[in-house]
């Protein structure tokens, strides 16, 4: 395997993850509407469902 | 890029010889059970979606046993105890206290499995006395033969001494080292470890205080409810047993092949310690549709199983924190554009990375199977085993497999055969899992369901709102091929790597985290605390409704007897039994080969 | 503790987003009214089905006002009664046991699927609107005859059922 060798090092107090925010901002979105596409329509959206 | 080598960096097998035998032998028997076990994935993939019918459809059962219980118990935890007895022995920089103890507990788990695995194979011929087509879930009373649930207790034995040998191993390192914290990998090692304590006594009971003797015709009654009960008091925390050894290596060594370091040493043990505290309370929502347990016992595990979700969403975050600190070191930049600049050439940093990729998409079915009332749309159709192979299937076994291309040289001291290869493997993992799981979740919505050799029936249609049921059966197989073509890649891959020289060089350190132990309350580390209050919370989700089924069943049930799945009784022994031995035979000197070796 | 502002955020967020899925699930139970298969159906002896009035003769039987109550036996590898018929526009309750082992009763398409556990009685309710037909099939392995284990759902338009009985 290659030894890494980094380019620049960058420390704790220079590093804010902000690719990292925003990847996980999207996928936030994504979750958010796929659960409410997967609850109200596909699941709500069904037929026969228990009443009791 | 040109291979730079630490000269004479020495390897985890240079300093630890006979530990690195252990590890060794270990992740070999762990890929054979890799191995055998895909090849009954893919006759069970070609089988239900009616491409190629060669066998008589009773035995998919047999086979869906055997890759149930090869992938999820033998490949898995194999690949756990080695891989922990290399993280323990590395982070604490001391061998194990008694390394015949060590071999002691490997035997152990290794007659377990054959014992079950035998049990389970001896289901292909109808005239030996042996067999276990119950399926991993070995639901009573559905009844296998003695043989597979004495071998299951022989296994989970063999993972208690082990989980034993590495705290032995710390203790020895805490008298040394009183006032430091514990290294992050060990502390990995013990949470989960005493997750796993916790986990498996709802298995013990149910096996040995329940299946085995009944098995043995010691009684004839069983309750059915309490004996799937304690079965998913266990089978839930054994998702986070596959999953703890990928997220160890998610967080301790994926940054270092990403060129950068682990962005947080303490939020990797906050959500270690969330683990031990919250996978246990939780089973019951395997069971939000069944008979004899109140909907708030269910509301109570729904609530649980949602907050679950937060380790494993701070680990989103922190993981691809990592990654892109390695990326940025390695000169990427822009808010997206980073992505390029990490070294997708090699195998162990792709594959880590695309199973966390599938894992994201594994999180949200997981969240839909979490909904207490929702499952009502999907519980027991396609759409679960789609989610998990993308989960237990990708995130660990794909992680497992990366994995293995960074630590196999270090454990051998010889190179990996084709680089080449292993990312051409973990490329096509991807995209077979991809339209499989596709696929699979897709025919789930439709009602189609698990564990059924013939998914067509007489009376009915199965409807697709979009494209047709042909089509996601092609797809199902199109994945399922892939997907044996890349583990055959993967283990041929390892297995021609003992052909290549030994060399040195192939030391691999791994970097620091930017924000490391001192940075974290040290009461993380008290690992008797974080026992505690997980006892606690598992008595408080399990001791009502586990009272509940007694009071309503009974402990030995109302009336039902046992249902042997054993095919034909006995008539000959000695020309089956000889045939039925001859794979095991195989396996055992591929075992025993690689630890002599 | 040290925790990035990035992270700290991301932390909020995964708090809320667990919070509203609890909170989904638990607007479906109160406002939708989705209730979860329980403990409401009791026990039963496994190996006496056939002295328990409601299970000796697997059927549907009216039992009020546009109320009906299906009584099914899931067994190795049929449903019993095969088809279940019931009307249009009605609320029907399915009890459904097994005498021998754990079976699921999926009926497909549709939400209503639930396991079946001998010993035990599993208990749900729907509402019938309009006429049609649906398969029913176990969902869970029971045996090697598993895969063709079936039944049917008949749902037939008021005018035309018969009353309660049908086949056994």
């Amino acid at each position: 395997m290659t030894a890494e060798q980094p380019s620049t090092e960058i420390g704790h107090d220079e590093f804010d993850p902000r690719g990292t925010l925003a990847l996980i901002l999207v996928y936030f979105a994504i979750l958010v509407g796929l659960w409410v596409f997967m609850y109200f329509v596909e699941f709500l959206g069904n037929g026969l469902t228990v009443m009791g | 890029m040109a291979e730079a080598l630490d000269a004479g960096a020495p390897t985890f097998a240079d300093r630890f010889p006979q530990e690195a035998a252990v590890v060794k032998a270990a992740l070999t028997s762990s890929f054979v059970a890799l191995f055998l076990g895909a090849i009954f994935g893919i006759v069970q993939g070609l089988h239900r979606t009616n491409v190629l019918r060669e066998i008589d459809s009773q035995y998919y059962y047999t086979i869906l046993t055997a890759h149930g219980v090869l992938m999820v118990v033998s490949f898995t935890i194999f690949f756990l105890v080695g891989l922990f007895t290399w993280a323990t022995v590395r982070s604490l920089d001391r061998p194990v206290v008694d390394i015949r103890y060590t071999w002691t507990w490997y035997g152990l788990m290794l007659v377990g499995t054959l014992m079950a695995v035998v049990a389970v194979l001896g289901g292909f011929f109808p005239s030996v006395d042996i067999s276990a087509d119950v399926l991993f879930t070995f639901y009573a009373p559905l009844q296998a033969h003695p043989l597979f649930y004495g071998g299951l207790a022989i296994f989970v034995i063999g993972t208690w001494l082990a989980g034993a040998d590495w705290f032995r191993a710390w203790w020895a390192w805490k008298q040394d080292n009183p006032d430091e914290r514990i290294p992050l990998q060990a502390f990995m090692v013990l949470t989960t470890m005493l997750m796993w304590y916790i986990a498996t006594i709802g298995i013990a009971i149910a096996v040995v205080g329940f299946l085995l003797p009944w098995s043995l015709g010691l009684f004839d009654n069983i309750n059915p409810l309490l004996t799937r009960t304690l079965f998913w008091f266990w089978g839930h925390p054994v998702v986070y047993f596959w999953l703890m050894p990928a997220y160890l290596l998610w967080y301790t060594v994926l940054p270092t092949l990403s060129g950068g370091r682990l962005f947080s040493d303490p939020l990797a043990r906050v959500v270690f310690v969330l683990f031990l505290l919250l996978s246990t309370p939780v089973g019951i929502h395997h069971q939000y549709v069944d008979p004899g347990i109140a909907e708030g016992f269910k509301m109570i595990a729904m609530t649980n199983t949602m907050f679950l979700l937060l380790p494993s969403l701070l680990t989103a975050f922190t993981v691809v924190a990592s990654m892109e600190h390695g990326a940025r070191q390695r000169g990427g930049t822009g808010l997206f554009g980073w992505l390029r600049a990490l070294p997708w050439r090699n195998p162990a940093f792709t594959g880590m990375a695309l199973a966390g990729l599938m894992f994201a998409a594994g999180g949200f079915s997981g969240m839909i199977n979490a909904g207490m009332n929702i499952n009502y749309l999907i519980h027991n159709t396609l759409w679960v085993p789609g989610h998990f192979h993308l989960t237990v299937g990708t995130a660990v076994a794909l992680t497992f497999m990366a994995g293995t291309y960074w630590l196999w040289p270090q454990l051998t001291n010889r190179q990996l055969y084709s680089r080449p290869i292993g990312l051409a493997q973990v490329v096509i993992w991807f995209v077979g899992m991809a339209l499989m799981s596709n696929a699979m979740h897709v025919m789930g919505l439709f009602g189609v369901p698990r564990r059924t050799a013939e998914p067509q029936y007489q009376g009915f249609d199965f409807l697709a709102s979009f494209g047709s049921i042909t089509e996601f059966r092609l797809q199902l197989a199109l994945g399922a091929t892939l997907l044996f073509i890349s583990t055959v890649l993967f283990v041929g891959n390892i297995a021609a790597s003992s052909g290549t020289p030994k060399r040195s060089g192939h030391g691999r350190p791994l970097s620091q985290p930017l924000s490391g132990a001192a940075d974290s309350p040290a009461v993380l580390d008290n690992l008797r605390l974080w026992f505690g209050i997980a006892m606690v919370l598992v008595v408080l989700a399990y001791t009502l409704p586990l009272v509940s089924i007694i009071d309503g069943g009974g402990l030995l049930g109302r009336g039902v007897e046992p249902v042997p799945v054993i095919a034909e009784p006995l008539t000959t022994l000695a020309e089956p039994l000889s045939a039925a031995a001859e794979p095991i035979t195989e396996w055992a000197k591929a075992t025993l080969g690689g630890v002599l070796r | 503790m040290n925790i990035h502002s990035y992270e700290k955020i991301w932390l909020v967020l995964a708090t809320l987003l667990i919070v509203g899925l609890i909170s989904t699930v638990t607007y479906g139970a109160t406002a939708v009214g989705v209730e979860m298969v329980s403990d409401s159906g009791g026990t039963i002896n496994a190996s006496a089905l056939d002295e328990d009035p409601r299970f000796s003769e697997p059927r549907v039987e009216q039992v009020g006002d546009n109320e009906y109550a299906a009584y099914v036996v899931a067994q190795q590898f049929i449903f019993k009664p095969d088809p279940i018929t019931v009307p249009a526009n009605s609320t029907v309750t399915f009890y459904v046991t097994s005498p021998d082992v754990i079976h699921g009763f999926e009926i497909v398409g549709t939400n209503a699927n639930a396991m079946v556990v001998p010993g035990e009685v599993t208990e749900l309710t729907v509402e019938m609107n309009e006429p049609g037909e649906y398969g029913i099939l176990c969902n869970e392995y029971c045996g090697n005859g598993h895969h063709v284990m079936e039944g049917k759902l008949i749902v037939q338009p008021e005018s035309e059922f018969q009353g309660g009985e049908t086949d056994g």
